[in-house]
């Protein structure tokens, strides 16, 4: 079957086996590795992507779902030479160990940053539920989250 | 002594490109001509395999060859070379790879795994090594004493496979004399890493008997090592690159996954073959951890003296023993706790049972031994009628006393003393939160020491190349997997050099056949020893700066100066050089070529370590100590079992402090990681020893909503004399002590003594309606 995606604002007209995932479509057929594969299941967040303005697991979405879908990735984060306000928060405020779970915390993250410009602590956390992280005890990457907001809005 | 770099919070140099989604980890790679592996493994934890048939299989689509143990029976392993890499006549855990399929995708691999059919025939197992050790046990290995043994290894007993013993003074009498006996039994169970990447490798054997593997690893030198024994390559041919870790915490160490790949590549020379393994394979198909039932026995006098302890610890080591020899050895060492024991009799057993490999994770042995003897610590002071802290500040390792194996502390081994004031201060100077319902709050503490258990002649080391422009580039063989290693040793080398960090880059990759030699990346001891070996490189790369200088500016090397990045006489100011100018070599006006270009060099071994006497254990094995004290603040909710913990709170005297943002969080985050271990964590088999909770659903993981309010990390600064600039190792540490300091407070809220973890509401509920 043919499946079209706008992924970072680049459209892929793909022919794809019905049973392709839209992560396996955005590592094989987009070649974007930066989004990442920790469970298969839904239960990580490590391939967070943002389709349509709304968070998703890409490895539970089929490929088919998100035709004619516009896909942002954590490649697509940044304006040319410019990082997100996020990805600068997340260096700020050493959010990042060993870096696996930080595309999907990105994309979560930045999915509130565009529909909600002045988050509770609670939206945030909501945001991140079922984000799961190893390295950090999560404190540094809620903090650079509200940081982010912080320096943005005000 | 100032320092402009050293203790300051300068930003990850490994950020950017993870934050971008540039960072490469070893799934994102492709190579050209790459196949994909899956591999068939084991559904029984002990059996005989009778056939495998994988005609259907080889016929089915995209499959380009199916390996299974016949092709490869060659066993590896580097204290007990017990384990083949696919399982050959026998399997011994379940999970245990049996096959693999090579396909032109991963998903035609799959396809074809189904259609293999193997014959098992079951026999009994035994998943749990005090069941392990009992004479109906059944046999794990007929053949061990076949087996290539270390010499260190010393076998005895029913599936014993090493016997750890440490023994001082004289125990019968002290338990004589003894005013309190306080005698428990306690259990640590299987518990894993998960890391969020999982294991992958892509290995390449070629005609000309070369070797290639990109592998998630945190010993690229071990495995190059271990391939090379295992395919009988010279060590040259092999080589191992590893890109970003996506998280380690032992589960990446030593060998795992790369023998396996290797051999299953050796079946379609020429072709890179990738294999990554799934959530579910992380869990039963690579390393787990823990698994320690032990037993304690202290001996106490009235006053609060501790006289003599008797410890047994049985290590489930799964079904082959190579990842767990030496952490025996860890639980032993550090069974104690941080307090003199004058007289000691301490068996560590590691014991095969029917479960997966069990390997390294976050404190090596000493959170298994902490949980018991920190737990025994509030049991003893409660029979004495004493205050926890007042008794633990009575028998800590301070300067003058000596530990378990022998060693004398002295007044650059950290402040115990002082981590236990300031955690007990922090934890009870504070009024207790107000809580609503059916809440019972309680405190509770627990001190630490860690070593790092390593051969005693470990070696790190550091190239440090000058570039063109004055900039350097620093290459080390040790792993970035999260900890944030490479900004620290960025800044020590920016600190040993006297130039700014952005001069300073550190190559993210590490490459047998580039970077120099390092032991691994386990066991805390990277800032400290490639830190070492960098302040050695630097001072060479400014040695050779100085001769060079001195060609240049013809006079003597000690007349030269070097002050920042410029080089001058003492005699003349004037004339006056920068690095720049001598970085690639000096081409006199002429064009003559004076000097060479600059790289500077440094290896490190730590001196004078030996290894501990075989019958008492004795020795100066321990490169350092580093102390602690955790302090937990936590509520439980009578009605439904939950416990909440409120404040999480750690002194840590790791010497001087390299980056405090990063090393406070390191801590916290070995601490939350311990939590879970503590509250949620469990491996559970069946009884056929099937993991049960193979997923990030039922394996619960602590996520936001479980971290505390309130996580404190303090740091005592005590330098060490060995350490870069002072600094010890602090990324396990955090992880040591929380499991004891949970169960200590909850005890403080329920009057329950827990003696097993996790501590689930489960648990609570049921103790619970017990006491009531």
């Amino acid at each position: 079957m043919k499946v079209k995606v706008v992924i970072n604002g680049i459209t892929f007209c793909e022919e794809i086996s019905p049973n392709t995932t839209l992560l396996e479509f955005i590592k094989e057929k987009a070649g974007l590795t930066g989004t990442k594969t920790g469970c298969e299941n839904g239960e990580c967040g490590a391939c967070t992507v943002i389709m349509n303005g709304k968070p998703v697991r890409s490895c539970i979405i089929l490929a088919a779902e998100a035709h004619g879908a516009i896909i942002t990735t954590v490649e697509g984060l940044a304006e040319k030479d410019k990082l997100h306000p996020l990805q600068q928060s997340f260096i700020r405020k050493g959010a990042v160990q060993c870096g696996f779970c930080t595309p999907g915390m990105l994309m979560a993250a930045k999915a509130l940053y565009d529909r909600n410009p002045a988050p509770s602590q609670k939206d945030i956390e909501e945001a991140l539920s079922g984000h799961l992280c190893r390295c950090t005890g999560y404190k540094p990457i809620k903090e650079a989250i509200e940081d982010a907001f912080n320096s943005h809005y005000n | 002594m100032g320092f402009s770099i050293v203790g300051k919070n300068v930003e990850r140099v490994d950020a950017y490109e993870k934050v971008t989604g540039k960072a490469i980890f070893v799934g994102d790679i492709k190579l050209p001509g790459m196949l994909y592996a899956k591999v068939l493994r084991s559904p029984n934890a002990h059996a005989i395999i009778k056939n495998i048939d994988f005609a259907g299989a080889l016929k089915s689509e995209g499959v380009v060859a199916v390996v299974t143990g016949k092709d490869f029976n060659h066993r590896f392993g580097i204290a007990v070379a017990d384990q083949t890499p696919l399982a050959v006549h026998k399997v011994r855990f379940a999970g245990e790879p049996v096959a693999a399929v090579i396909a032109v995708t991963e998903k035609a691999a799959a396809k074809a795994l189904k259609l293999i059919k193997i014959d098992y025939e079951k026999l009994p197992c035994v998943l749990y090594p005090q069941n392990a050790v009992q004479k109906d046990a059944p046999v794990i290995h007929e053949k061990f004493y076949q087996y290539k043994l270390a010499p260190w290894v010393s076998p005895g007993g029913k599936n014993v496979y090493q016997h750890f013993k440490v023994r001082r003074g004289d125990v019968d009498k002290a338990f004589n004399e003894a005013d309190i006996i306080v005698e428990n039994t306690y259990w640590s169970p299987y518990i894993h890493h998960v890391q969020l990447e999982p294991h992958g490798a892509i290995a390449q054997y070629n005609h000309d008997g070369s070797m290639v593997i990109y592998t998630s690893s945190q010993a690229p030198f071990v495995v190059q090592h271990c391939l090379s024994e295992l395919h009988d390559i010279p060590l040259n041919r092999v080589r191992v690159i590893v890109p970003y870790v996506g998280g380690g915490f032992g589960g990446k160490s030593d060998v795992t996954i790369e023998p396996l790949v290797s051999c299953i590549a050796r079946a379609v020379p020429g072709r890179p073959v990738k294999l990554l393994l799934t959530r579910e394979e992380m869990f039963e198909g690579t390393v787990v951890g823990r698994g320690v039932y032990s037993h304690y026995k202290t001996a106490v006098s009235k006053d609060g003296k501790i006289l003599g302890m008797e410890i047994k610890c049985y290590l489930g080591s799964g079904g082959y023993a190579d990842y767990a020899v030496n952490i025996v050895s860890g639980i032993a060492m550090s069974a104690t706790g941080p307090y003199e024991v004058p007289n000691l009799k301490i068996d560590c057993y590691g014991v095969y049972t029917n479960t997966p490999p069990t390997g390294a994770l976050r404190g090596y042995g000493h959170p298994e031994a902490h949980f018991g003897a920190e737990r025994q610590i509030d049991m003893i002071a409660r029979k004495l009628n004493m205050d926890p802290a007042e008794f633990r500040m009575k028998n800590l390792l301070v300067k003058g006393r000596k530990n378990a194996i022998g060693q004398i502390m002295t007044e650059h081994s950290g402040r115990v003393d002082v981590c236990v004031k300031s955690v007990t201060e922090e934890l009870f100077g504070k009024p207790k939160p107000e809580v609503k319902g059916n809440i019972t709050i309680g405190r509770g503490i627990a001190a630490y020491m860690k070593m790092p258990v390593m051969p005693t002649n470990v070696q790190s080391g550091a190239i440090i190349k000058l570039n063109g422009d004055g900039t350097v580039t620093m290459s080390v063989g040790a792993i970035e997997m999260g900890q944030g290693s490479y900004t620290a040793l960025s800044q020590i080398a920016a600190e040993a050099l006297g130039i700014p960090m952005e001069k300073v880059h550190i190559n993210t990759e590490v490459d047998t056949a580039y970077s120099p030699y390092e032991w691994q990346t386990v066991a805390s001891h990277t800032t400290w020893g490639v830190g070492n070996a960098i302040i050695i490189a630097s001072k060479d790369l400014k040695a050779k700066l100085r001769e060079a200088a001195a060609k240049v500016l013809k006079v003597d090397v000690d007349k030269i100066v070097l002050d920042g990045e410029k080089i001058y006489s003492r005699d003349n100011k004037e004339k006056m050089l920068l690095w720049s100018d001598l970085a690639l070599g000096y081409t006199s006006p002429k064009g003559t070529a004076v000097t060479s270009p600059i790289i500077g060099e440094g290896y490190f071994v730590a001196r004078g370590l030996e290894k501990p006497d075989p019958e008492t254990g004795q020795g100066n094995v321990a490169a350092d100590w580093t102390f602690g004290c955790v302090g937990v603040e936590l509520g439980v909710n009578k009605d439904t079992g939950e416990i909440r913990v409120y404040r999480l709170i750690n002194a840590i005297d790791a010497g001087k402090i390299i980056n405090p943002k990063l090393a406070h969080d390191q801590v916290m985050g070995a601490m939350v990681q311990a939590l879970g271990s503590s509250l949620s964590e469990v491996l559970v088999f069946s009884d056929e020893g099937k993991i049960r909770n193979n997923d990030l659903v039922d394996y619960k993981i602590p996520g936001l909503e479980d971290v505390p309010e309130q996580v404190k990390v303090i740091f005592v600064e005590t330098p060490e004399e060995t350490g870069p600039f002072g600094a010890r190792g602090l990324g396990e540490h955090g992880a040591v002590a929380v499991s004891p300091a949970v169960a200590n407070a909850i005890y403080d809220a329920l009057k329950v003594d827990f003696v097993d973890i996790p501590i689930t509401a489960d648990k609570v509920i049921k103790a619970i309606k017990g006491v009531d």
